[in-house]
């Protein structure tokens, strides 16, 4: 059951970058963001989408389980930590294993980062810097039921589809309350969003 | 996940962290790899056991005092091999262990490259240039506890193995000669630099060690940077156990040099005590990225060649979407095939650049769960 | 085959996995451990009108190193991308640090001691006023100063000057709104705090770009929606707040009054109309009502370009809810008819009794940090401090008794900034000082601005970053930031905040007041400047407005400290302030009733014309601030959004990234397209943070709002046509021999126009 994890409602987002901004704040790794804002709908709204990492539970962290060096470890509370500078030869399997694009490397340093739920921060009984600046919600540190509380009616999926796979996670995004199926992870062969056609599909952009 | 955040004190420590990768890989690494580990571990040491009899003249040149160094330098084998074989038994580092000695092995790419491994060997385990592109100090503190290190156990081991004799040239002279497996390498004058310099070697290691450990341990303590999720176990037990044997092997020295060995027989159980328990404990905590840190090296070659093969457009993997590059197809596939082994049922995601996969996942959000706020 | 493509590392990876810019002023490698000893000190941020609370985290030497979000109830932790990113400014490598002086602008500038640079720009005050008369040098201030200081410049234009040409540029911002206040209600600030948007069951959003101008009002905003208010907004972009909007009127710049008229309209018709309380609180409803007669939707929709169901449905919704709210910025105010539209918002809410009450009520959303308490204690043209009119007889005794000169020295109304240009221009103005003001980038028409300027015999600017004017000026005088002065600030809610000095500032550097007055003292003047800092002005600032409606009398530091603000009027040292205006009706006019205005809807001043077809409206982007003096030095702002770029539709046959050539009447700039449906067809839109030659304000039209003088930034008639090179984005100036902080301008020659309009994804960086 999920405890106090950060809720992400990209409906929320006004695609401000704070959260991006704020990650550079972070002592330990300060300069660098970790987060991911993308503005998926370019050309046609202003829609945005942050990304923090997911903390898959099921599949236990695939980024973790790719690693030839056994440098991603999980600690006992499901954090998925970034990859420890001693061991990682920066392969970049993680990159591109995980299914949510979420970790970042540097080349330079050999060196994969991520997104580690601000185990800086937490560890001293504050919130991850995202999610306590970000202006709207769309990414939220807390319980489900202090969620609720807040927004009444809202519901929270971990799990999320990947073609026939289905990957459950300790960080949760937000979906109406209606909602029981998995939340899509993207679908390769999508033609048409809200009516229009989607570059790629094999084609270039 | 868990409940809040660790209290302050209460930082995950050692055992609090589980390892990298599934419950099941690390299952199943259970019997047969075990079995297979120990076998292993066991020739390693027995090896090991047969060159130090063999290296010491049947242990004519064997200094009995130094026995627990020896027993432990067994034991670390038998430790470092036996992980080591654990290691290189899961799916993601299996295929990395095979590509990179591929690489390293290939005619054809030692025909077209001799420098390549050369160049990398000196600058990922040498020179250790990626260090410095994380922080110029923590590179300068690392460098030294490497080399102090390496000097200090390319004296040590075969001293202990009864490989290295120094024996007077003369009766009572300054003359010495340096001796390998009984055979003379060169003589030297006790009184001379390098005398001097073989005679200090170890006092010099342990300066080096003690810089650099005592720069990290300072780090470990002050920056936010590191302190976050550090554990004792992990973090900070090696660099103390540096630190304990770099002193103790000083004091070793200031004892005899200035006290005239007044506590010197203290001095010398504490230094073995602190050598053979890190030796032991090597294997398992966070000095065994110094055997694993030339893995490094046979990814990189791997990468490397495959990109030499041919042109970037056919040896890079461009994004199924976007059509950027996202690594070279070799280490693409060899990851799409760590994926299958693994039952990862989304191999076929790697085929796309990580933007791409979100802005995937954020179309679909918008067309499939919800537009807006509601 | 040649394999020497190939290096031996690094290898490849994805775009937005790799390349770490340390953005920012503190490289993460310079950065380095040893902060375990840190002190928080609580204050705001220096940006917007929503002044968020936060902490400034001092290391051991007493420098600012970093932000810390602060729990203030306006806030609630939260801060947007400038407020993060504000700290950087304090320690910045391009600040000044000695007083810049030269003779005439064909010398560069040169570093000049204190003494030297008050010398000579005493001796020019002197010499111009000797020659040309007192009203020959001209001041003008700024919003984003505390109002300390703000009362320092118009008591220091009018004592020590003793000029009647004083304006400060908040003219530029909501003066027509401050003037449709103060026509309605006899009061010049908004009704409601922010806390009340939650209660609201409709919420009317017209002409702000909620989501990028004031990021964390948006949490009020969602608040109200997650609490089940129905949200409209009326803005030509689809912006971040419009976009998922229950209803989004995307209406032509410059028609908000016609709309509102018709919305007007249709509650008249359909009888949502609260006539018990039109009866009882307000004079006018009469004449507005027959007003009102004559725009029906059929009429408003084809002046707006929206459908008129449309304009019937939010009359429906706004009309029938029991608590509903209007709030609005600049997209209403920046018109040469913008008090017009800004009261026909308060015949809205007036005619449907939506004032007053918790979750009812309207307000305008200030720009400046200061936007609110800048314009209440006299630094207005017209104004004296607590509001008090300058023509007024009895508010000039009262001030001048204060101020212990005579009455008859009290200067005359002067005019607003934009008049001010022309008098420069045309030689009535020879001399001026510029405090916390950048009209090189922030005033219409660029040509006109400069002309103005450059005919200045003598010109000095109080600033600490080089601004595009200061660089244009004579003298220029190194002052502190927010942070290192104390002083307070009044936001959108008319709260004043207190700000914290969080550090010392750098050698060389003095704060405002010590110039103000030390200019002051040189001009003669001295004993009635003797503040030893912001403490002293501002018991004299509560002294002044002391009975007036903008009462801060009851407002001491050590109250603000305790309770983190309190709305004016505050009367006495146990007044609790007042958050909400308009209870039971009231408003500040003599007959305590809301004075409804007949507005009758006319064309911009603009024309448009087969040359100049379509319509160009300009803007904010939540990277950057104002003129950008500030935010496009900071390396995570300008990574973020480093260029200004032209919002065009997809109809127009452009590509995203194609230059584009915008011109209207008054000039002519290539900017690279944004390709998005997220704006009218009929539309483009250029953001305004950036100078010549790819300043916004090279475009806009001059044409000020005959009541409050503001001018028109929201329209303007434009075309657009294909062209071959973008124009660059300069660097922003530094002192001779500098370069401006290098590794913050990484991004600032990108030629590419932002992802979306609130910045470029994190992976479409380099």
């Amino acid at each position: 059951m999920l405890g106090r994890t950060i809720f992400i409602d990209p409906g929320r987002c006004i695609g401000c970058q704070a959260c991006v901004s704020a990650c550079r704040e972070c002592d330990s790794h300060r300069g660098k963001s970790m987060i991911h804002l993308d503005y998926p709908d370019e050309g046609h709204t202003v829609a945005s989408l942050p990304t923090v990492c997911m903390h898959c539970e099921d599949p236990v962290a695939p980024c973790a389980e790719v690693c030839p060096a056994e440098a991603i470890l999980i600690t006992a509370d499901g954090v998925v930590q970034e990859a420890d500078p001693t061991r990682c030869i920066g392969c970049a399997n993680c990159v591109n294993a995980c299914p949510f694009g979420v970790p970042k490397i540097d080349l330079e340093a050999k060196l994969q980062m991520k997104c580690n739920l601000c185990y800086d921060r937490t560890s001293y009984g504050l919130a991850p810097m995202c999610a306590t600046v970000c202006p709207t919600g769309a990414l939220f540190y807390g319980t489900v039921e202090e969620l609720q509380a807040e927004r009444p009616g809202v519901d929270v999926s971990t799990m999320f589809a990947f073609g026939d796979t289905v990957v459950s996670t300790g960080v949760a995004m937000v979906v109406p309350g209606e909602r029981r199926t998995p939340v899509p992870g993207g679908m390769l062969n999508l033609i048409e969003v809200n009516g229009r056609p989607t570059p790629g599909n094999g084609a270039r952009a | 996940m868990a409940g809040t955040a660790p209290p302050p004190q209460g930082r995950p420590i050692g055992d609090s962290q589980v390892e990298g990768g599934a419950p099941g890989v690390v299952a199943s690494t259970t019997r047969t790899t075990a079995v297979r580990a120990s076998l292993i571990a066991g020739a390693a040491s027995v090896l090991l056991v047969v060159a130090i009899v063999l290296g010491s003249r049947l242990l004519r040149d064997f200094d009995s005092a130094l026995v627990p160094y020896a027993v432990a330098t067994v034991f670390l084998t038998f430790g470092v091999v036996y992980r080591y074989v654990v290691w290189v038994s899961a799916p993601a580092a299996r295929r990395m262990f095979v590509q990179g000695w591929k690489a390293a092995l290939s005619w054809e790419n030692l025909k077209r490259s001799p420098a390549a491994l050369p160049k990398m060997i000196a600058t990922y385990l040498g020179f250790q240039k990626f260090l410095g592109a994380r922080s110029h100090a923590r590179w300068a503190a690392h460098q030294l506890i490497f080399w102090g290190c390496l000097l200090a156990a390319a004296i040590t081991f075969p001293l202990t193995w009864g490989w290295f004799t120094f024996t007077s040239a003369s009766a009572a002279g300054p003359g010495y000669e340096m001796r390998l497996w009984g055979l003379r390498l060169f003589g030297f004058d006790s009184g001379s630099f390098l005398g001097w310099a073989l005679y200090h070697g170890l006092d010099l290691a342990a300066v080096m060690v003690i810089g650099g450990a005592g720069y990290f341990l300072w780090r470990r303590m002050r920056d936010r940077a590191a302190t976050t999720g550090q554990r004792f176990g992990y973090d900070f037990l090696p660099l103390l156990a540096l630190i304990t044997i770099s002193v103790t092997g000083l004091l070793l020295t200031f004892s005899e040099m200035f006290l005239h060995g007044g506590g010197y027989e203290f001095l010398a159980i504490l230094h073995m005590a602190s050598v053979v328990l890190t030796l032991v404990y090597l294997p398992f905590g966070k000095f065994f990225h110094i055997v694993q840190r030339p893995a490094a090296v046979g990814m990189q070659l791997f990468k490397y060649t495959a990109r030499r093969k041919g042109s970037d457009d056919q040896e890079l993997q461009a994004c199924k979407r976007c059509g950027q590059p996202i690594d070279t197809v070799a280490a693409v596939d060899n990851l799409r095939a760590t994926m299958r082994d693994l039952k990862l049922g989304f191999d076929e995601w790697a085929e796309y650049c990580p933007r791409c996969k979100r802005v995937l996942r954020g179309t679909a959000y918008l067309s499939n769960v919800k537009r807006g706020f509601k | 085959m040649s394999h020497e493509h190939v290096p031996l590392d690094p290898s490849v990876a994805p775009l937005g996995t790799r390349n770490f810019r340390d953005a920012g002023g503190l490289p993460a490698a310079a950065w380095r451990a040893d902060q375990t000893e840190q002190t928080l000190v609580p204050t705001h941020c220096c940006f917007c009108g929503v002044q968020c609370g936060m902490y400034l985290r001092v290391n051991a030497q007493g420098k600012v190193f970093g932000v810390e979000p602060r729990n203030h109830d306006i806030n609630r932790m939260r801060l947007c991308p400038k407020g993060i990113n504000a700290y950087q400014q304090v320690n910045h490598p391009d600040r000044l640090t000695a007083p810049l002086m030269r003779r005439s602008r064909d010398e560069p500038f040169r570093e000049v001691g204190w003494e030297e640079a008050l010398d000579f720009t005493v001796a020019e005050i002197n010499r111009i006023q000797a020659e040309s008369g007192r009203d020959a040098f001209g001041m003008l201030g700024g919003a984003s100063l505390f109002s300390e200081k703000t009362y320092l410049v118009g008591k220091f234009a009018r004592v020590a000057l003793k000029t009647r040409h004083v304006d400060y540029n908040g003219r530029l911002c909501m003066v027509s709104a401050a003037g449709a206040n103060k026509l309605a209600f006899g009061i010049d600030r908004a009704g409601n705090p922010f806390s009340d948007i939650l209660q609201t069951q409709c919420l009317l959003i017209a002409g702000s770009n909620v989501g990028e101008c004031f990021p964390v009002m948006t949490q009020y905003v969602w608040g109200a929606r997650d609490r089940g208010a129905t949200l409209i907004v009326v803005d030509p972009r689809e912006t971040a707040v419009a976009r998922t909007a229950d209803i989004h009127v995307a209406l032509k710049s410059g028609t908000d009054s016609a709309f509102f008229n018709a919305v007007l309209h249709v509650i008249v018709e359909e009888g949502l109309t609260d006539e018990v309380f039109l009866a009882e609180h307000t004079t006018g409803w009469a004449e507005v009502k027959a007003a009102v007669k004559a725009y029906p939707p059929s009429r408003a929709a084809e002046i707006c370009g929206v459908p008129a169901e449309q304009i019937v449905q939010v009359a429906r919704v706004f009309g029938t809810a029991d608590r509903a709210m209007a709030w609005h910025a600049r997209g209403i105010e920046h018109h040469t008819q913008g008090v017009e539209n800004c009261l026909t918002v308060i015949n809205l809410c007036t005619a449907t009794g939506n004032l007053g009450r918790p979750g009812a009520g309207y307000g305008t959303i200030t720009g400046q940090g200061n936007g609110q308490g800048g314009r209440e204690h006299g630094q207005k043209s017209d104004l004296l401090p607590g509001g008090r009119s300058i023509n007024d007889p009895v508010h000039r005794r009262q001030v001048a008794a204060i101020w212990g000169i005579e009455e008859s020295e009290l200067p005359q109304a002067g005019t607003s900034m934009m008049e001010m240009v022309w008098q420069m221009q045309r030689g009535e103005i020879r001399g001026l000082i510029g405090v916390c003001n950048n009209p090189f980038v922030s005033l219409p028409n660029y040509a006109v601005v400069k002309d103005g300027y450059d005919k200045l015999e003598f010109h000095a600017q109080f600033d600490f970053f080089l601004s595009e004017t200061a660089a244009n000026a004579h003298v220029v005088f190194p002052v502190t930031t927010w942070a290192e002065d104390e002083g307070v600030m009044a936001n959108a809610e008319a709260r004043v905040v207190k700000h914290n000095k969080a550090q010392e500032p750098p050698e060389g550097v003095r704060t405002d007041t010590w110039v103000m007055c030390e200019i002051a003292r040189r001009l003669g003047q001295g004993s009635k400047f003797a503040f030893e800092g912001s403490k002293d002005v501002f018991d004299e600032l509560r002294r002044a407005s002391a009975g007036t409606v903008i009462d801060y009398y009851g407002i001491t530091y050590e109250r603000l400290e305790e309770t983190g603000g309190i709305a004016w009027p505050c009367p006495s040292l146990d007044h609790p302030g007042t958050p909400r205006l308009f209870e039971g009706g009231r408003t500040s006019h003599p007959d305590g009733k809301v004075h409804m205005q007949v507005v009758e809807w006319h064309p911009p001043a603009d024309p448009y014309s087969d040359e100049y077809p379509m319509t160009l409206t300009t803007g904010r982007t939540v990277a950057h601030f104002l003129s950008g003096n500030q935010t496009r030095r900071l390396g995570g702002l300008v990574e973020q959004t480093p260029r200004p770029w032209v919002e065009v539709h997809p109809s127009h046959g452009f590509r995203n990234g194609e230059p584009v050539r915008v011109v209207t009447r008054r000039g002519s700039e290539v900017l690279p397209a944004l390709v998005t449906e997220a704006i009218r067809p009929d539309h483009v839109f250029v953001p305004y943070h950036w100078p010549y030659p790819v300043a916004a304000n090279v475009l806009t039209v001059d044409a000020l709002d005959p009541r409050s003088k503001i001018p028109e930034y929201k329209v303007c008639a434009v075309r657009i046509e294909r062209a071959e090179a973008i124009d660059p984005v300069p660097a922003p100036p530094v002192p001779p021999g500098r370069e401006a902080y290098p590794e913050a301008q990484v991004s600032r020659t990108d030629p590419l126009p932002p992802t979306s309009p609130q910045g470029r994804g994190t992976a479409e960086r380099g």
